[in-house]
């Protein structure tokens, strides 16, 4: 191995998008620090650089940096998951940032490197450097949700999730120590290479002592139950927009990089202990996520469980094992990004600062009162349910066709079963909205331009998925290619 | 299905039809402020369009064409899983679409003749809500169907739920939930279904043509127990919507709790749609193991037409007593679909259209009571007959259609259904006919209740009679009750291509005890060209 890596056009061509999202954001803190009177234009110079990342995206598949990164279908998918989030968090929590009169930088800047992290990790084709990604992603989260630092509860929450993710990050970097000990080398590349040669022994104590620690890790970013306990407390305490990309475009990156590792180690598809292991994640998160959501009273805990629960559908996928599972899982993620961020915009653009609408009943007569957001927050919540023509209902059908034909059929009756149980409370959101008149009357915040854009945008994508998803299929099927074309 | 002779009219006719109602809505949804005048012109004008619509797939019509074997439109949906956009229609979806079309513009109509609050929405409501029937009637792809299926829910949660009556959230709630638990076991085995499928062919598709071709040709080789569970899971999904007893308990809480429109078309056409995914679905894909379970079917039926005319009979409230006829009328649907003769199977289809007209109706006209007294109790009526002339004659025609007095629908299609079941059974037919005797009692009960005996009540002094939106939306279906009761011919020809399917595919399977021999009844009627029986039908 050379002294130096070289470093030529080609590798910086790669990693344009983080490098274009890491200045904007380090653009915007200098901005806060040196010319405090332009705040207001923080969200579009954010959008802008967004949209400027998007485009220096390459199209170029291929491994850079001498093999330790890679520009694919996949990364193309996450660089859209991930700009996406961001965006959508951003035009529905500019106005209600101002509110809050904390209309600091440090939001978008976080925002930004938390993007560029989460697409560092998909990027990585080495482990060290999705580790790089991971906490380049989780470090901007853990300060993102210290944002009410007043707040006792939110400041509760923000120190328990550090402090759980920083053992999350111990498991991870344990679990790679681990594989390169026994393996001696931390390159998925050269893992899929050794596991396809014979020599590779699948059932080994040290490899599957180090892979469960992994796969611990990254259930933890993906809530997963039993690793889920730090969501609803942070999904309450966080400043709802950043919920909005907390709770997507981390845990599609941490799901798609544990897809590829499973891939790397097991290409000819799961072995014994672990294609069960993940059944049972699935299987627990959607049981345990359904049913606490049905008690819940407050939206963005309910819409915490409720993602534990959605995220157990997504590793059906995982435990599935086909192409076609990762094609679905792909279209669920991204369909959930939009359909969950519609659910966290509506909150966003109803709160006036600290004021937010919190309980369920706040929400009363929010039908009469805003129909606009009142339709998307149902849209949203018919598409969490997967009720068509939404793109959750495309997006479940594709996992649930998956585990069907491969056998699975025991876990996409849970599945099901789950989705019955979750109607329960996603319909209580609906009849809330629409049927329910308030007791008191809470007041509302007038209604944004940047938020008004989201609706629309968050509401037209929620049903050309649904009736349309050919064009999104196109895109998964394209990112997959990446795992099983290979 | 050949339209080519109305391609000037446009290839997509079907599109139109499905998808002219929420072209409708969604214009309702952008009409600025709070017109009402203008929302109910646009709501109505878009009904009748549509029904429009229907006439010409009626007229353009041929009544020998048969599913499954041509469509009207035939497109990728989703080609990467082998999803269709597969649009057609045979006599059974053409008559159902006909009765959905009709009763929208009825609902409609008399929705313009009453005082609604949120009145958008409301009809928004009911155009999303006929999309979603049209749709499940006239898709051929199995998964094309069950958006379509969904998609009828929520429209009719929120018109419980928005509309109804005291205890609406828990009766839209029960709707909703119900109904899931069904469909949703339905959509595994649909993924099964493709996925067996798929193995057994090589194709991936989620076609019905595509499905019935290979279950019929024996191509699936699925074993006893699989078909059996995947029966039961498109058998269950139906079933909770027709409903079947003991599934039926979601039925009279919805009625009751439903706004007027709501349970003409929840009776009209929503519950139709569960015997025609019978028809449809479970009996083509999976022969076998129905005809191993129909007599369990037939049980369940005849404890369904017994027991829901029994408690009927024991109800104070119109619209429960509506309802509950209802679980026993189409309990009768389903034991003329197991009964599977020609002439059951004629009878059943008449039927579904034939209580959609007189159900529908009914609760039409209990609505108008309501909307003028606000109570449904038949304690609260009694002797109003002479204030309100034109409401009880209508009212008296509906009940003697539901009761099967010769010369209206009820009669053919229960007359039909009893000679072909008796064909099969002499006691289930027995059995059913005490349902009908019961039937008459509680009916006519109803009747001398509400509209003769002593006029006590003095709230009803200033009761008003029917008015003309009304009198509009009840009208068609009152011609309707009595020219299919006379001239029965026109519905029994153009379901008579898919009865003849439906009977191959029994033939195929069926152990042929039945007897050949033509009911007399049926040839005084002039019906004997429809009593084909299985032994020919079959060649």
């Amino acid at each position: 191995m050379t002294g130096f890596l070289h470093v030529g056009g080609a590798d910086l061509a790669c990693v344009a998008p983080e490098l274009v999202l890491a200045a904007f954001a380090t653009l915007i803190l200098l901005l806060d620090a040196f010319a405090r009177p332009i705040r207001a234009s923080f969200p579009y110079v954010t959008l802008f650089g967004l949209a400027l990342a998007n485009l220096a995206g390459s199209n170029v598949p291929g491994l850079f940096f001498g093999g330790a990164v890679e520009s694919s279908g996949m990364t193309r998918f996450i660089e859209l998951v991930a700009c996406g989030a961001v965006a959508l968090a951003v035009l529905g929590g500019a106005a209600s940032l101002e509110r809050d009169r904390r209309n600091q930088g440090e939001f978008y800047a976080l925002l930004l490197f938390a993007a560029a992290g989460t697409i560092v990790m998909v990027r990585g084709v080495d482990l060290l450097v999705v580790f790089l990604g991971l906490e380049l992603m989780s470090l901007s989260l853990y300060v993102l949700a210290a944002w009410y630092r007043d707040v006792p509860a939110a400041t509760e929450a923000a120190l328990k999730y550090f402090l759980m993710g920083a053992l999350a990050s111990a498991f991870l970097l344990y679990g790679i120590a681990t594989l390169y000990g026994r393996l001696g080398t931390t390159r998925l590349t050269v893992l899929q290479g050794l596991s396809a040669n014979s020599s590779f022994v699948p059932f080994d104590l040290l490899l599957s002592v180090g892979l469960l620690a992994i796969v611990a890790a990254l259930s933890f970013k993906i809530a997963l139950v039993p690793f889920h306990g730090w969501a609803p407390d942070v999904y309450q305490g966080m400043t709802t927009p950043a919920v909005t990309f907390l709770s997507t475009a981390p845990k599609a990156a941490a799901l798609i990089v544990l897809l590829r590792l499973l891939h790397a180690l097991f290409p000819a598809g799961l072995t014994e202990p672990w294609r069960p292991l993940l059944a049972i994640l699935a299987a627990l998160s959607i049981l345990f996520g359904n049913i606490v959501a049905l008690s819940q009273r407050d939206l963005k805990r309910m819409l915490a469980y409720s993602g534990i629960a959605q995220m157990g559908y997504a590793a059906i996928a995982v435990a599935t094992f086909t192409r076609d599972a990762f094609e679905g899982v792909l279209v669920f993620l991204a369909g959930y990004l939009v359909t969950n961020a519609a659910a966290f915009l509506t909150v966003a653009a109803l709160s006036g600062g600290e004021t937010e609408p919190r309980t369920l009943a706040d929400f009363a007569g929010l039908g009469r009162r805003r129909p606009v957001a009142a339709g998307v927050l149902t849209l949203s919540m018919l598409s969490l349910a997967g009720i068509p023509p939404t793109v959750g209902f495309i997006g479940k059908f594709l996992v649930f066709r998956a585990a069907v034909d491969s056998g699975l059929v025991a876990l996409a009756l849970i599945g099901v079963l789950g989705s019955l149980v979750s109607v329960g409370y996603y319909l209580r959101v609906v009849y809330v909205v629409w049927m329910k008149e308030p007791v008191h009357e809470v007041s509302l915040v007038p209604e944004d331009l940047l938020s008004g854009a989201a609706f629309l945008l968050t509401a037209a994508l929620m049903l050309a998925w649904g009736l349309f998803p050919r064009a999104l299929l196109e895109l998964a099927r394209g990112a997959a290619m990446t795992l099983s074309g290979r | 299905m050949n339209l080519t002779h109305l391609q000037p009219l446009g290839a997509d006719l079907l599109t139109t039809l499905v998808f002219l109602p929420a072209l409708g809505a969604l214009l309702l949804a952008f009409l600025p402020g709070s017109s009402k005048v203008a929302a109910k012109a646009v709501a109505l004008a878009t009904s009748v369009l549509t029904f429009g619509v229907s006439v010409l797939l009626y007229r353009g019509f041929d009544p020998a064409t048969s599913l499954p074997e041509a469509f009207a439109i035939d497109r990728p949906w989703i080609p990467q899983f082998g999803i269709r956009y597969q649009l057609g229609m045979d006599g059974l979806s053409l008559a159902l679409v006909l009765l959905t079309t009709l009763l929208t513009v009825s609902v409609l109509l008399v929705s313009c003749g009453q005082e609604i609050e949120k009145l958008k929405g409301y009809l928004i409501a009911f155009l999303l809500l006929e999309t979603g029937m049209l749709g499940s009637l006239v898709a051929l792809d199995a998964l094309l169907f069950y958006v379509f299926w969904e998609v009828m829910l929520v429209p009719m949660y929120f018109i419980i739920g928005v509309w109804g009556g005291k205890r609406r959230i828990y009766a839209a709630m029960k709707f909703f939930l119900f109904t899931l638990v069904g469909s949703l076991l339905m959509f595994v085995a649909i993924l099964y279904t493709a996925n067996v499928h798929l193995h057994a062919t090589g194709i991936q598709s989620f076609s019905l043509a595509d499905w019935t071709r290979a279950a019929s040709a024996g191509a699936w080789h699925l074993p006893a127990g699989t078909e059996a569970l995947l029966f039961g899971a498109f058998a269950l999904a139906f079933l909770v919507k027709v409903p079947l007893w003991p599934l039926h308990t979601w039925l009279p809480d919805a009625h009751v709790e439903a706004p007027t429109g709501g349970s003409i078309i929840l009776a009209g056409v929503l519950l139709k749609l569960g015997t025609y995914g019978l028809l449809r679905f479970a009996y083509p894909l999976f022969p076998h193991a129905a005809a191993r379970y129909g007599p369990l079917l037939a049980v369940l039926a005849l404890i369904g037409i017994v027991y829901g005319a029994w408690v009927a009979a024991a109800q104070k409230d119109m619209k429960k007593l509506v309802a509950y006829s209802s679980v026993s009328h189409l309990a009768l649907v389903v034991l003329g679909i197991v009964a599977g003769t020609g002439a059951a199977l004629s009878g059943a289809i008449f039927q579904m259209i034939g209580h959609g007209l007189t159900t529908g109706l009914l609760f039409l006209l209990v609505g108008v009571l309501y909307a003028r007294r606000h109570t449904r109790e038949m304690a609260d009526y009694g002797g109003i007959a002479a204030r309100v002339p034109v409401t009880t004659t209508l009212f008296v025609v509906a009940t003697l259609g539901s009761i099967g007095l010769p010369g209206l629908n009820g009669f053919i299609g229960e007359f039909l259904i009893l000679g072909g079941v008796f064909q099969v059974s002499v006691a289930w037919a027995a059995i059913a006919a005490t349902g009908l005797i019961l039937g008459a009692i509680y009916l006519l009960t109803l009747v001398q209740k509400v509209f003769w005996g002593p006029d006590t009540v003095p709230a009803n002094r200033t009761l008003t009679d029917i008015n003309g939106w009304e009198l509009a939306g009840a009208f068609p279906l009152v011609v309707l009750i009595v020219f299919l009761g006379v001239f029965p011919r026109p519905l029994l020809t153009l379901v008579d291509g898919s009865v003849k399917t439906l009977q191959r595919v029994g033939a195929r399977v069926g152990p042929n005890e039945l007897r050949p021999a033509v009911r007399p009844g049926l040839t005084r009627l002039g019906l004997h060209e429809i009593e084909t029986p299985r032994a020919e039908a079959s060649r």
